[in-house]
């Protein structure tokens, strides 16, 4: 082919590379995201003076004193939030694990009614976790009104779907050898649970919930954008009325409490490791739910709550509206979104390899610190959140969901890659290098091709949840689904935000069947269990 | 387990700290057209003037979404609410509301539209293809009016304007147009006077460009099920505030009315035929 095949493997590369750009070039006009607008004089001048609006950071005493309490709120919004979630969760795995089923332990035939049963609930965790937690916030705002009920109910139901999946899929990855012989002792599911499974598992069981929670109150605080209360909702009342000063003091806060929970997850990862810790591990974490069940309930008796009108409510919504004007307008939504996520997920990837890089510390210690700094920066803003900043420097639409997409998963990707970077065998590249070639051939020939397969598998897993990402991000104005579902609850137009849910969730099954494909694919093609 | 034994101490002692008794208050509402301090100072005085005429408790329950004070009113979470035209349509259709008084001004009222002034924009029609911002979507005069009123001149939103964008609240649409967030915005005729005489819009930044035809909006609306007699009481207190005596001046003037007068449901039949026009309502 080539005359002088230094790369047998060039045309397949470029042609790929080809490809993905072709697919890439219609979702610039799709999402309207032009990439020297933001700098274009006049953005940069909106964005300067925004900016420069920042400094210095509000810090009355009446407002602090309010974000004070609004961040008690937060957090005890996601404590309580993550405990409603445990208590759906658990009895949930406990029923549809097949690590307890007597079938799979012994060679007893399955009963289909309880079978059936557990379909039935698998079913049900697949919706409670399909719809995003904030689409379930502002679900619960509408039905019972303002205030922190419907994030604690929203993380309760959305988390409860994810860890019951979770802890069935935990359970089921123990070994087996004793609890299929508690089992053809006679045993039950509680006591082959109790002395087969849990002991085992229980460290791996904490673990993840203690991950879920941290998860939670990046959550919580994002669910006041939609009015459930906290330090979000503050937030957006400040980026609304273009505050700055209150909008960093904010910022920096929700940064302090991110950090904080972080350091509270590590500490709760080592008491795992004695039987004391554990103790006061399960005390604090009891006495915690408690406490912040208690700083809530004033409000929410207060706001009291009704259970008829929430049924009242909940039959608002059917039938779905079917109109074509309306399935027309969400197959462009749906397309923006589509649109959104995919160049989101494709800059970040680039994003992500360039400060890989220096993360991975190939460029020194100082700018390993630096790149780590920015990494933990981008990922730590949840994308709901960058994307409120980022109607500031390109207005409103897609393209602002395309710039919060790109930013947050720049953080996420970008600390995956600097990892497998630093994992990887050095031995290739190393050899390259002796051999005489240049750095940057040595790092393309010797390095990439050890991650590369990774990096596609982590891009790809990305991707897929930044399209279930990018159907909300509308709720803070950002185009897409998200948009038009908001515009509809607000409306009392609950007919169409049936329809615009069941998009959503449509959207977010196809998904993952497809990235199942995708993935079957890759490992395939590359020998590797991504 | 001292640490589970102290928690449920905690718990205790926050059950019973719930239990304590109620008194009579009237709980008081109102969308979010303007920021929420703004809104918590307009209500202040009026509300120490409500409490003495009724001769019981007024408490202002601070809410920052139009959709969640419709939800409240007719759920019976709060007393009284102050709607504007179309969460006034929304609440009557959701349940039973009275509408009590509106102020003088409410039975003409307008939105204006404005520009940002390095946007080059003269005219209502040089907004094509520009940023536009509304307020929030459920406002009477800063959504549901001015796209009514764009809608008979033959001008959709979506597609006449580059980018249709909704701030929540209407000083909110002049910080908006004001920094070139958006190129041009419409707002509550009343907000954009009050901002401009408190000298707190940059001229030089942004500019009016016209006025919408005249309208009834804005009223105060108590549940349907509330007292009867309170509900006469607070009519008689509303209608009673007098220009001519200082202290009610001064609530006027941060309620912005010259008096209130009667209102009826069906002085708000026009802002139901256009929110159907307009498609805002199914």
């Amino acid at each position: 082919m080539l005359s002088h095949p230094r790369d047998p493997a060039l045309l397949p590369r470029l042609l790929w590379g080809a490809l993905l750009l072709a697919l890439l070039v219609p979702t610039l006009p799709l999402t309207g995201f032009n990439p020297l607008q933001l700098f274009d004089a006049a953005t940069l001048k909106t964005l300067a003076g925004f900016v420069a609006g920042f400094l210095p950071p509000a810090s009355n005493a009446v407002f602090l004193g309010e974000v004070m309490r609004a961040s008690v709120t937060t957090l005890a919004a996601a404590t309580a939030g993550l405990a409603l979630a445990m208590l759906v969760g658990l009895p949930l795995a406990f029923a549809t694990t097949r690590a307890l089923d007597r079938h799979a332990l012994t060679a007893a035939a399955p009963s289909r009614l309880a079978e059936a049963g557990k379909s039935l609930l698998r079913g049900v965790m697949v919706l409670l976790r399909g719809a995003p937690e904030i689409v379930w916030a502002l679900l619960f705002v509408r039905a019972v009104g303002l205030g922190s009920l419907p994030a604690v109910l929203a993380l309760g139901l959305a988390y409860g779907g994810m860890l019951g999946k979770v802890y069935a899929e935990i359970l089921e990855s123990q070994p087996r050898a004793l609890a299929r012989a508690l089992c053809a002792a006679g045993a039950g599911r509680p006591q082959v649970l109790g002395y087969g499974l849990l002991p085992q598992a229980l460290p791996e069981l904490v673990s993840y919930s203690v991950y879920r929670w941290e998860c939670a109150i990046r959550a919580s605080a994002v669910m006041g954008f939609v009015g459930a209360g906290g330090i979000g909702q503050l937030l957006d009342t400040s980026i609304k009325m273009m505050n700055g000063g209150e909008v960093s003091t904010l910022l920096l806060v929700f940064l302090l409490i991110v950090v904080g929970t972080e350091g509270v997850s590590r500490l709760s990862r080592r008491l795992l490791e004695s039987r004391q810790g554990g103790a006061v591990l399960a005390g604090s974490a009891v006495l915690a739910a408690l406490a912040s069940v208690a700083w809530l309930l004033p409000a929410w008796r207060e706001a009291g709550f009704d259970g008829a009108s929430l049924l009242r409510f909940a039959s608002e919504f059917l039938p779905p509206d079917a109109s074509p004007a309306l399935l027309a307008d969400i197959g462009r939504g749906a397309l923006e979104t589509l649109a959104m996520a995919f160049l989101g997920t494709a800059l970040a990837f680039a994003g992500a390899a360039l400060l890989a890089l220096p993360a991975s510390g190939r460029f020194g210690q100082p700018a390993k610190a630096l790149a780590r700094l920015l990494l933990n920066l981008l990922r730590g803003i949840p994308d709901l959140l960058w994307a409120s900043l980022a109607v500031l420097a390109v207005g409103l639409g897609p393209a602002a969901g395309v710039l919060a997409l790109a930013l947050h998963t720049s953080g996420v990707l970008g600390r995956l890659f600097a990892e497998t970077l630093e994992n990887a065998p050095p031995a290739p590249e190393q050899a390259l290098r002796v051999l005489g070639a240049g750095r940057l051939t040595a790092f393309c020939y010797g390095l990439l091709p050890e991650v590369w397969a990774q990096w596609l598998a982590y891009a790809l897993y990305r991707g897929e949840n930044n399209i279930r990402a990018a159907a909300v991000l509308g709720i803070v104005g950002a185009g897409g689904l998200g948009q038009q579902l908001y515009l509809a609850l607000s409306l009392f137009q609950l007919p169409t935000a049936a329809s615009l849910i069941l998009a959503m969730l449509l959207l977010s099954w196809l998904l993952e069947q497809l990235s199942r494909l995708l993935r079957q694919q890759l490992e395939a093609a590359t020998g590797h269990a991504a | 387990m001292k640490a589970i034994k102290f928690a449920m101490a905690g718990a205790l002692l926050a059950v019973s700290a719930l239990a304590s008794a109620e008194e009579a208050v009237l709980k008081v509402s109102a969308i979010p057209d303007e920021a929420p301090t703004e809104l918590q100072r307009k209500f202040a005085p009026l509300g120490a003037y409500l409490e003495k005429e009724l001769g019981m408790k007024v408490q202002f329950v601070p809410v920052t979404d139009y959709a969640a004070v419709v939800t409240a009113l007719t759920s019976d979470k709060i007393d009284m609410a102050w709607l504007g035209g179309f969460t006034f349509v929304q609440a009557s259709q959701r349940g039973k509301v009275v509408p009590l008084v509106q102020r003088e001004e409410d039975s003409k009222f307008t939105s204006k539209y404005i520009a940002n002034t390095e946007a080059g924009i003269n005219s209502l029609k040089d907004l094509k293809g520009k940023s536009f911002a509304f307020g929030s979507a459920s406002s009477t005069s800063g959504h549901l009016m001015p796209r009514y009123f764009l809608q008979k001149q033959g001008i959709k939103p979506e597609t006449f304007f580059k980018n249709v964008a909704y701030s929540g609240a209407h000083d909110a649409t002049v910080a908006w147009v004001a920094s070139g967030k958006v190129e041009g915005g419409v707002l509550n005729a009343s907000v954009w006077d009050k901002l401009v005489e408190a000298g707190k819009v940059d001229l030089t930044k942004v500019k009016l460009l016209g006025t919408t035809p005249a309208y009834y909006d804005y009223n105060w609306t108590v549940r349907g099920n509330l007292d009867a007699k309170l509900q006469q009481k607070i009519t008689k207190a509303f209608l009673k505030l007098d220009p001519k005596n200082p202290e009610q001046q001064a609530i006027l003037e941060l309620q912005r009315a010259s008096k209130f007068i009667p209102t009826k449901a069906a002085n708000y039949k026009g802002i139901e035929s256009a929110a159907k026009a307009a498609g805002l309502l199914k």
